[in-house]
């Protein structure tokens, strides 16, 4: 299985054009300040029995906007074929600004093929967590930070 | 195996299987009272105006639209709309002299049409008042004197505009002004016919309101204007149908309907639109939602050629909620480009969207939406679901959802999927002596069926019937 690490903000295409290919795409960023940040990924399976994983994650903190923009095309005649794309954001700041675009161009039926986004803060249940077991607000929102950007 | 033996013919099925869901033919239109010329100029804005008497204010903004409308360009995205040719469209028939109360008042051949759909019928037992509309005007209206006692207004829109101008004044082109797009803009210009409602402060119609759409001109627009507002505490369901016969020209269908729901009042509109398959449908439809208010869009596609459609609202008080259950189904040569616009503006506001979309013989059925939670909608959520099921090699389904958030309190869910029939439901149901075709319209109809629940069972019925019409000989 290819791994693909996604380490820099802006487009990038990632093709599948032999079959059975599998090919595993992860990308975590992280935004603070005044950073303006956009990911654009396009999974193109061109392939029957192409499989593709992908796992866009981030953080937004201060004034910072980060924008995910996920696409996954199935060309026709590409059977067999699984795609999957989260794209999951945490927004710490209320002045930050997060945009989850998770696209789906599907032209074959014998596909699965799903995504998922979410946007949230961290939850206060698991903030009451950690402080219960005597860490402070800031370590215990570091270390949810951290587990959630963990691949 | 008698417990699975074929499943009973009912009376809906024999009724199904004559006439009453066939498109049909069109009547002739010599009878027609006014038929405009083909095509869009200032002159044809200020005879609609004059017919309908209207006050000079409805005027101007006819023609301050129609500005708007030449200055938009196309819109060069969703569905292909390059086919449409506005000079070859007429904007604007009168089907008969003047609205009719009772229904022996209809002229015959009006009559017929909407006999065979069932109308007169189901008004009298599942529905509190009916408005059919035939191309550009309203036909017949009725509403049930209960409701009516109450101080419930369901007219069509230019009476509304006659017997109602303040409201109408402040509340038409509020929500979805003319320059909101293309579309609106040439529906501000002409709009003719549709619906006005009014629900006094904490009146619950019990019953349905159904609003009757039908084209029967050949390359004609129908453009309907309707506006919906439901007081503090009241509660509405709206339903509208629209069919159209077989052409050969293209035809135009673009509405408008804005709906405001005050503190604490609930509305539900509800669309069954089984266009025939040259129709453009483009229609936008929004409402505006104010503290613990309620809007629930349910909207069903199944006909027309392409179809451009995104209901939404705008929820502006504290504690409002809406929801979107949408479904399409697009078969051969159709495109389906529906979806959701959820706009949160205050605090503690939820929304949820449901989409369901089935592709069959090459049709393209597309979700296209949009989430936007505003700084000040702190605590708010949105869940989206889409769900698109293919049923063939060749046809094709699209997702293109838009998350936007500006504050840290809330929290936004998209979850999408596109599947086909599972081999293995198949092999189970087929295992148990269902007949292929039968398993399919079975798996088909699971699929869709926690948004055919949302509607009154007579629908649901009707709705569930219509989709084995449609599956009727899908397989390869």
């Amino acid at each position: 299985m290819r791994k693909i690490k996604l380490k820099k903000p802006g487009k990038h295409v990632i093709e599948l054009k032999k079959p059975g290919e599998e090919v595993e795409i992860v990308g975590t960023f992280e935004t603070q300040g005044t950073d303006r940040v956009s990911v654009e990924v396009i999974i193109h399976h061109q392939a029957p029995r192409t499989h593709a994983t992908t796992t866009l994650k981030g953080v937004a903190k201060d004034q910072s906007h980060l924008k995910f923009a996920g696409r996954i095309v199935i060309d026709p005649d590409c059977g067999q074929s699984n795609s999957f794309l989260t794209e999951r954001i945490l927004l710490l700041s209320d002045q930050a600004h997060a945009e989850a675009i998770p696209d789906l161009e599907i032209l074959t039926d014998d596909v699965k093929c799903s995504h998922a986004a979410s946007i949230s803060n961290i939850s206060d249940e698991h903030l009451f967590y950690l402080m219960s077991r005597g860490l402070n607000k800031k370590q215990a929102e570091k270390l949810i930070i951290s587990g959630f950007l963990e691949p | 195996m008698a417990r699975f033996a074929k499943k009973q013919t009912t009376d809906l099925d024999k009724k199904l299987k004559q006439d009453s869901y066939e498109h049909g033919d069109s009547f002739s239109t010599a009878d027609y009272k006014h038929i405009s010329k083909p095509g869009l100029n200032k002159e044809i804005i200020e005879e609609i105006s004059s017919f309908k008497n209207e006050p000079k204010w409805m005027l101007q903004q006819r023609l301050k639209a129609y500005e708007i409308f030449k200055s938009k360009p196309m819109p060069n995205w969703g569905v292909d709309l390059s086919e449409i040719n506005f000079d070859k469209i007429r904007y604007y028939f009168r089907p008969t002299e003047d609205q009719v109360s009772s229904w022996q008042d209809v002229p015959l051949e009006v009559k017929d049409t909407f006999d065979r759909l069932g109308i007169p019928e189901a008004e009298q037992k599942v529905l509190a008042g009916v408005k059919t509309q035939l191309d550009s005007e309203v036909v017949y209206g009725s509403l049930k004197n209960v409701w009516a006692k109450y101080g419930v207004e369901f007219l069509s829109m230019d009476e509304g505009l006659a017997k109602h101008e303040d409201l109408v004044k402040e509340y038409f082109g509020k929500v979805i002004p003319a320059a909101d797009n293309k579309f609106s803009a040439l529906n501000a210009a002409v709009w003719s016919g549709g619906s006005f409602v009014y629900v006094p402060p904490g009146v619950d119609v019990q019953l349905p309101l159904q609003a009757y759409f039908r084209i029967n001109a050949e390359s004609s627009g129908q453009f309907e204007r309707t506006l919906i507002i439901v007081d503090e505490g009241a509660k509405v369901h709206y339903i509208e149908g629209c069919t159209a016969p077989n052409f050969s020209s293209n035809s135009l269908h673009s509405g408008v309907i804005e709906i405001f729901v005050k503190k604490g009042a609930q509305c539900q509109y509800t669309t069954v639109q089984n266009w025939y398959k040259n129709i453009y449908n483009l229609v936008t439809q929004r409402a505006f939602v104010e503290e613990e208010g309620q809007m629930i869009w349910t909207d069903f596609n199944m006909g027309s050629k392409a179809t451009m459609k995104y209901p939404g609202f705008i929820l502006a008080g504290k504690g409002a909620k809406g929801e979107v259950l949408s479904m399409a189904l697009a078969g051969a040569d159709q495109h389906q480009d529906t979806g959701a616009k959820a706009i949160h503006l205050a605090p503690h506001t939820s929304s949820t969207i449901i989409s369901k979309s089935i592709s069959k013989g090459g049709g393209r059925a597309s979700y296209r939406g949009l989430v936007s939670i505003g700084p000040k909608a702190h605590h708010s959520k949105n869940t989206v679901i889409c769900d698109a099921l293919l049923l063939d090699p060749e046809s094709r389904s699209d997702t293109y959802p838009v998350d936007k958030v500006f504050n840290s309190q809330v929290e936004v869910q998209h979850e999408a999927t596109v599947s086909k029939i599972g081999d293995d439901q198949l092999f189970y149901l087929m295992s148990r002596g269902i007949s292929e075709e039968d398993a399919r319209k079975m798996i088909v109809n699971g699929f869709v069926e926690d948004l055919i629940k949302k509607l009154p069972l007579e629908y649901a019925v009707e709705m569930n019937r219509l989709i084995d019409h449609e599956m009727e000989g899908s397989i390869g």
